[in-house]
């Protein structure tokens, strides 16, 4: 009976062992290139993407107008063979090469980019990309807009009705706060001419008379209606002759609100790659980025992709530079435990490690390796205070927290890998940039005497308060150091705890924090991006703090040609004043094009440095911990990583992003002994 | 409050199937049976196959399966629509949703992707349009963690993987906790039992992913045998398969010993002696049927849990099995993959018990003439 038992099981558990083998039969040969990719990628339709394993496989399956050169990371002609920008730096010019081919055999037009660019825009297609291209004539408007007008019509004057229902008197602030902030009123009016809702929002916290907030709903629907009037605008022409248009089918005519020294920069950047409309709409723009459905223009083509196994892909031989390119074959494992991937590597499975495949407890002692490598990155670890708490609402009680962080024993004892304490929100390393004065150091003393100041002597009377992080091994250690810190240097009762992602979102967002970690990753090589973090009321600033100085201050660099017309606001309040007015005076008074263009984009990053020094030097609501460190182990016979670049003026600069494309990779394994077995 | 009260009146009509009178419970039962086949063939063969299938289904149902099947099946798809609306609810309660980012999005952006994945922000909105493609579009909805792809197609694959290895780690450890439960049960107290009992502890206490590394670092780095992890031949799937099945084989191991034990003192035993029957014979032919039905019991479950893959286990060794969608739907709020993964579950579990149930009637002859089924 057992026997007839075990056999029958038998039978089973074979006959179900060779359905999985022939579900997940190897493809067979080694490809020439693997690497460990951390995580699947959510998506492979570049206007939808987002995230670091999605970027390193797009980035080899389609080429936008220009690419990143390994050598160098500055931009180089991709499908663009050479472009011209016009004197005020607002109008771009690409002339597409005609050798460039979708994976169908299609050239690739500059149709195809007014699609892809239109795409991104598209208010119901909900990238969340879609900003980082707004700086584009029409592109917020077709973007953003629709959806402003109708809450400006619709739920905004109900809201409004609602809070004077509830109220008899004075709107009290905590009211007016959440209404605005419930309402998104920031995001939704930014930019607005009216001059009635620039002084709403820009009014310093407090009750709120009845007459000033019954005149709003008239207002808004002022604002309502001429934003859907530049919707209509907008939608007319964005992508057909204005913004961004096809000039001819190889030329491509880009229109800037504002000159953005990062454009071009911009372009090889995914959410800005061309897709082929047919092969998108021929699936319902659902599932045509899987493979046997995916049309791509770049280097590599999908050729396999097994979710939780591997995706292969496969030079391409339609791609324009394909002589360049000498990988034949990539193997990309989703490998979600950095041990396995390390084992993996070290039995040869894997060539290349980038930095979430690799043990971090382990990192220190396989830094003494060859193929280890680390540099500083692109990359900013900090706390966020929330300022809407007591006592935290306190300049001086920022400040104190700040002052009284031993960020070098965190980076020396802790982390370990050489990364730098960070005493500035911006990472180093930008070119051109020049960081502010900069108010946090460690001195325990002083943070002890603003303690004082603020009402708590010897941490006296001081709340019991939360560190936050997000569940994770790396992050508690921090968490643990910091708490401990705070306790011994300025007698506060303090506790690190921690939540699993989704609820550590869902606790930052409502401001149900004290102190929460965060980290951000550079989207583009410039401080805007860590700037523009801490708007009043931005959707990713999350500590409730705002400053009307701070925020004017990004504005004028994102359109320095208004400022410089108009410069007076900024000048006035901005703690280096009069060395801006030099340089405002020496930008309005450059003839030259090339002479007004540089001088402009000087101003530009000393608007930047001085919005950086609010945040560092005189408000302080964040704590910055480190700069993190980019980490690969990489095969020796891979060439074609470059840790130390060499930019086109000769000079060296760090590979900040960790960016490797994998179009200039290549291996100088023989491919005829380490053929076979997989 | 409504849905609390929706929930509780589903439980009570749920236990109310298990007091349903004989008839009624064969006419509803094979209804049912009809049902699930006409929903299943309609969207493998199409409608008409489907209709016939179904009604084919519903007679043979009728006339030959027995009581306790039906009553199963009866049980079965109210319970299922229950696990559904439930599980809804639970997700909905839970903190975030699964448009919540790092980055912010806009209230229009989040309404865009709310409407093309169809998660209105209602429990019960949510479970209506479920419901709707599960029976009229045939489908367990579109993924939103992994774009482009529906939870059938994430699933699809990654099921026959983990069924494969299951049955394997299933396999290994039937065979090694039977063997040394048995042996320490009739070794009872003997330097045998006590060593076969401090590795079934280990099995029981170590944490299979520290089995998993250990073995890795030993077999993999060490002597270069196996793979370190992935997946594609059979070389692969020996590492995982046995720390799988070890903490199984270690409560298989427990289980035969006490069954051995108690079966040795029972009269039938006594009885096969007294026959002068050799004691081989006596183990195998009279002993053995008893020492395994509480290892019967412990296997319905336990094939369920195996079968659907273990998360710890697939991430250690890079298996693209089922058991990370289990954790990376509840961690990514992919409410459509929670759904399709806790009906796969739960649709092994009734299965394996039905499986279990029946074989508990061919074990012991005492269930079989009273023809009392366990609930």
């Amino acid at each position: 009976m057992l026997r007839s038992l075990l056999s029958a099981f038998l039978v089973f558990a074979l006959a179900l062992l060779v359905v999985g083998f022939t579900l997940s039969k190897s493809t067979g040969r080694r490809a020439d290139f693997r690497f460990s990719n951390g995580n699947e990628p959510k998506s492979l339709d570049p206007q939808l993407a987002t995230g670091e394993p999605e970027h390193r496989i797009l980035s080899a399956l389609f080429e936008g107008l220009a690419r990143l050169d390994a050598r160098s990371l500055e931009p180089v002609p991709g499908v663009a063979e050479s472009w011209e920008i016009s004197a005020d730096g607002k109008k771009y010019t690409f002339h597409l090469r005609p050798s460039a081919r979708w994976s169908d055999g299609q050239p690739v037009t500059a149709r195809d980019f007014c699609y892809a660019w239109r795409r991104l825009q598209e208010p119901t297609l909900g990238s969340e990309y879609a900003y980082i291209m707004h700086m584009v004539r029409y592109a917020e408007a077709y973007n953003t807009h629709a959806g402003q007008a109708a809450a400006l019509r619709g739920t905004i004057p109900a809201a409004v009705t609602a809070l004077l229902r509830a109220h008899a008197g004075a709107i009290p602030a905590a009211a007016v706060l959440e209404f605005s902030s419930k309402q998104n009123l920031d995001a939704t009016l930014e930019g607005t001419p009216n001059s009635v809702l620039r002084n709403f929002l820009l009014r310093p916290a407090g009750d709120l008379p009845r007459s000033e907030l019954s005149a709003l709903p008239a207002q808004f629907e002022l604002e309502g209606r001429r934003r859907a009037a530049l919707y209509e605008e907008a939608k007319l022409h964005f992508g057909v002759d204005g913004g961004a248009y096809a000039a001819d089918d190889h030329t491509l005519v880009v229109e800037l609100v504002a000159p953005t020294p990062y454009f071009l920069e911009l372009t090889s950047f995914y959410p800005l790659f061309p897709v082929p409309r047919w092969a998108i709409e021929k699936s319902g723009g659902q599932n045509w980025f899987l493979p046997n459905r995916i049309v791509s223009n770049g280097p590599f083509q999908l050729r396999q992709w097994r979710v939780g196994d591997h995706i292969r892909l496969e030079r391409s031989d339609s791609y324009w530079g394909r002589k360049d390119v000498r990988l034949r074959d990539v193997d990309i494992l989703p490998i979600e435990n950095t041990t396995t991937s390390l084992n993996l590597y070290l039995t040869g499975e894997l060539d290349w490690l980038p930095l979430q495949s690799i043990p971090q407890d382990l990192a220190p002692d396989l830094r003494s390796r060859a193929d280890f490598s680390t540099g500083p990155a692109f990359i900013a670890y900090y706390y966020k205070i929330n300022c809407t708490r007591k006592p935290f609402d306190d300049v001086r009680v920022r400040k104190a927290l700040n002052l009284a962080i031993d960020r070098e024993q965190i980076t020396r004892d802790v982390m370990r890998l050489g990364q730098l304490p960070a005493r500035y929100l911006v990472p180093p390393g930008i070119r051109g940039y020049t960081p502010p004065d900069t108010g946090i150091q460690f001195d325990v003393e002083l943070a002890r005497k603003l303690l004082t100041e603020a009402g708590f002597p010897d941490g006296r009377g001081f709340p019991k308060f939360g560190i936050l992080y997000n569940t994770l091994e790396s992050h508690k250690k921090v968490a643990e150091v910091l708490a401990d810190q705070l306790r011994r240097h300025l007698h506060v009762d303090v506790a690190a705890y921690n939540q699993e992602w989704q609820s550590y979102q869902q606790s930052t967002r409502a401001m149900d924090y004290d102190l929460a970690r965060a980290g951000w990753v550079g989207d583009y090589e410039d401080p805007n991006t860590f700037l523009d973090l801490w708007l009043t009321n931005g959707g990713n600033n999350r500590t409730g703090w705002g400053s009307v100085v701070y925020d004017r201050l990004l504005s004028a660099a994102a359109d320095v040609e208004g400022f410089v017309a108009q410069p007076e606001f900024v000048l006035d309040h901005a703690h280096d004043g009069p060395a801006l007015r030099r340089m405002t005076d020496a930008a309005r008074a450059a003839a030259e094009p090339a002479q007004r263009l540089k001088s402009m984009s000087e101003l530009r990053l000393a608007l930047l440095a001085q919005a950086e020094r609010i945040l560092i030097h005189d408000e302080f609501p964040i704590v910055p911990i480190y700069v993190y460190v980019t980490q690969d182990m990489v095969k020796p016979e891979i060439r074609g990583f470059y840790n130390e670049l060499l930019g086109s003026d000769g000079a060296k600069r760090p590979n900040l992003r960790g960016i490797h494309p994998l179009r200039d990779v290549w291996s100088q394994r023989d491919p005829y002994r380490e053929s076979g077995s997989r | 409050v409504i849905e609390g009260l929706v929930l509780a009146f589903g439980v009570v009509l749920l236990a109310a199937t298990a007091w349903c009178p004989p008839r009624t419970t064969r006419l509803l039962g094979a209804l049912l049976f009809a049902l699930v086949l006409g929903v299943v063939f309609r969207f493998a063969l199409g409608m008409p196959v489907a209709l016939v299938c179904g009604l084919l289904g519903a007679v043979v149902a009728f006339r030959v399966f027995p009581l306790l099947v039906l009553r199963r099946v009866l049980f079965l798809v109210p319970a299922l629509v229950l696990l559904i609306y439930a599980t809804t609810l639970l997700m909905y309660r839970a903190p975030g949703n699964p448009f919540a980012n790092e980055r912010a999005t806009t209230p229009q952006v989040e309404a865009a992707l709310r409407a093309h994945y169809g998660v209105p922000k209602s429990a019960s909105a949510f479970f209506a349009i479920y419901m709707h493609r599960l029976l009229v579009e045939g489908t367990l909805g579109p993924s939103i963690k992994v774009q482009g792809r529906t939870v059938e197609e994430l699933i699809g694959p990654a099921f026959p993987v983990s069924v494969a290895l299951g049955s394997l780690a299933l396999l290994l450890s039937v065979g090694l906790g039977l063997g040394l439960g048995i042996v320490a049960g009739l070794r009872r107290n003997t330097a045998v039992d006590h060593l076969s009992m401090f590795f079934s502890l280990l099995g029981v206490s170590l944490p299979n992913f520290v089995l998993g590394s250990a073995a890795m670092i030993i077999f993999s780095l060490w002597f270069g045998w196996l793979p370190v992890a992935g997946w594609g031949s059979l070389r692969h799937v020996v590492m995982p398969a046995i720390a799988l099945s070890l903490p199984n084989a270690a409560i298989i191991a427990r289980l035969a010993r006490s069954g051995m034990i108690e079966v040795l003192q029972q009269d039938y035993v006594r009885t096969a002696r007294a026959k002068g029957l050799p004691e081989s014979w006596v183990v195998v032919r009279h002993a053995l049927r008893g020492t395994l039905m509480p290892v019967v019991s412990f296997l319905g479950p336990a094939a369920a849990a195996t079968m659907t893959g273990s998360f710890v286990v697939e991430v250690l060794f890079a298996v693209p099995g089922m058991g990370q969608w289990f954790v990376k739907g509840a961690i990514n709020r992919d409410y459509s993959v929670v759904l399709g993964t806790a009906i796969v579950y739960f649709g092994l579990v009734i299965l394996f018990n039905l499986i279990v149930d029946l074989a508990y009637a061919w074990l012991d002859p005492r269930l079989r003439s009273s023809g009392a089924a366990r609930p």
